[in-house]
């Protein structure tokens, strides 16, 4: 299926965006401002559902004219594009924005046509099915990894790392003595949260 | 900037193709996806962490109510979305130089494509035809696709290496230690900030 790469589903949605000439500003604006006062770490929307390794929200104002011998011409609605790349399946992972990020994807959506709100999943999902189109070609470097292992990963990586630094030189005994010490924090140490960039300190705490 | 965060680019493009020849694009993915991924390539360049292309025919951008406009439409859109590491700029001449072949055999089938060989007028096609993100999200914003692989691949030796070494003496771990340095050194780069880049 071309949605997916591994275990990654690569999501697209366009979501046609309401025009109402008598509004104080255009709905598309609406969206793009509330877009800009979204916080783009783990406390943002897909931060929330922490399946979703990237995303993103753009505003298509039109299609684009690229000049003579081909042929002018202008969509009638705007649309509202999610691109999203998570684990797993796609049902689940709506229910899951839709749950875990209700109040983010109603302030967006609502700016959308035929969106019924979060509060019927079922319906929330329906909508969201209705607006997707099929990935043509999708791409996945590291399609078999989670996200959650991969910022384990990222954070073994980060405490090796200073790990070897920190013990240089040490004899033999000392040496193993560490390390059975190092392994076992590191199997209990917190884990980086989705879109923190505190992986390093976490990891340096551990020593 | 909504098209950058931590190391992560989010780009966006679209360009019109000619109904039938959406046809041959179509086959043409087919072929690549099950006799010769174009993966490989994409692989190769090793700083895009997911890339997709969409082909939208004319008639299926979603329409939810009689209310909503119909368009009308001549022509069907190619979207290309990715998410990469790295300058707007490296990204395009990478592209261009690795890639060449198979970008042409893309995007050949849109309007006033130029070529990816020479690269200026295909970075004026792109700027033509990119669309700016709005919100860009990545789960892990200081990493890149290949301290992620590196990531994953000292994780993997340091578990091999906590089981081998279990119980061991300290001599031969210090030993075992040394050849387990070796095998993870050129993957401890440092994840962090980016670069300010151009």
């Amino acid at each position: 299926m071309s949605n997916q790469s591994g275990n990654i589903y690569g999501l697209t949605i366009l979501s046609p965006i309401k025009d109402d000439p008598h509004g104080e500003i255009s709905h598309s604006l609406a969206i793009r401002m509330y877009l800009q006062t979204l916080p783009v770490d783990g406390k943002g929307p897909f931060g929330k559902v922490s399946s979703t390794h990237m995303a993103r929200l753009v505003v298509l104002d039109d299609v684009v004219y690229f000049g003579m011998p081909s042929c002018e011409e202008h969509l009638k609605s705007k649309y509202l594009i999610f691109e999203s790349n998570f684990d797993g399946e796609l049902e689940p992972y709506l229910k899951q924005l839709a749950a875990e990020a209700g109040d983010e994807v109603h302030n967006i959506w609502q700016h959308c046509i035929g969106y019924p709100g979060v509060q019927n999943v079922d319906a929330f999902v329906a909508y969201m099915k209705r607006c997707q189109v099929e990935t043509t070609f999708y791409f996945a470097d590291v399609n078999d990894k989670t996200v959650q292992q991969t910022l384990k990963a990222l954070q073994t990586q980060s405490a090796v790392a200073s790990f070897i630094e920190n013990n240089q030189g040490k004899p033999p005994d000392q040496l193993q003595a560490a390390f059975v010490e190092f392994l076992r924090r590191l199997s209990i140490a917190p884990r980086p949260k989705p879109g923190s960039t505190k992986g390093k300190e976490l990891a340096d705490e551990l020593l | 900037m909504s098209n950058i965060h931590g190391k992560a680019y989010a780009m966006n493009t679209v360009s019109p193709m000619k109904p039938w020849k959406t046809y041959i694009l179509r086959l043409g993915f087919f072929v690549w996806r099950h006799y010769k991924p174009i993966g490989n390539g994409l692989v190769q360049l090793s700083f895009i962490h997911f890339a997709r292309w969409v082909v939208v025919p004319r008639y299926a951008f979603p329409r939810l109510s009689e209310q909503q406009p119909k368009d009308d439409l001549q022509y069907d859109y190619l979207f290309f979305f990715s998410n990469f590491n790295g300058t707007w700029n490296q990204y395009i001449d990478a592209f261009s130089a690795v890639l060449f072949s198979g970008l042409n055999l893309i995007w050949r089938w849109s309007e006033k494509f130029p070529g990816s060989v020479p690269v200026t007028p295909f970075k004026n096609f792109i700027v033509r035809g990119q669309v700016e993100t709005d919100y860009y999200y990545t789960a892990y914003p200081h990493a890149t696709t290949n301290d992620i692989k590196a990531a994953h691949r000292v994780e993997a030796a340091l578990d091999n290496f906590a089981r081998q070494t279990e119980g061991m003496p300290p001599a031969k771990f210090a030993e075992a230690y040394s050849q387990f340095l070796v095998k993870v050194q050129g993957d401890l780069g440092e994840t962090g900030e980016a670069p300010v880049g151009t």
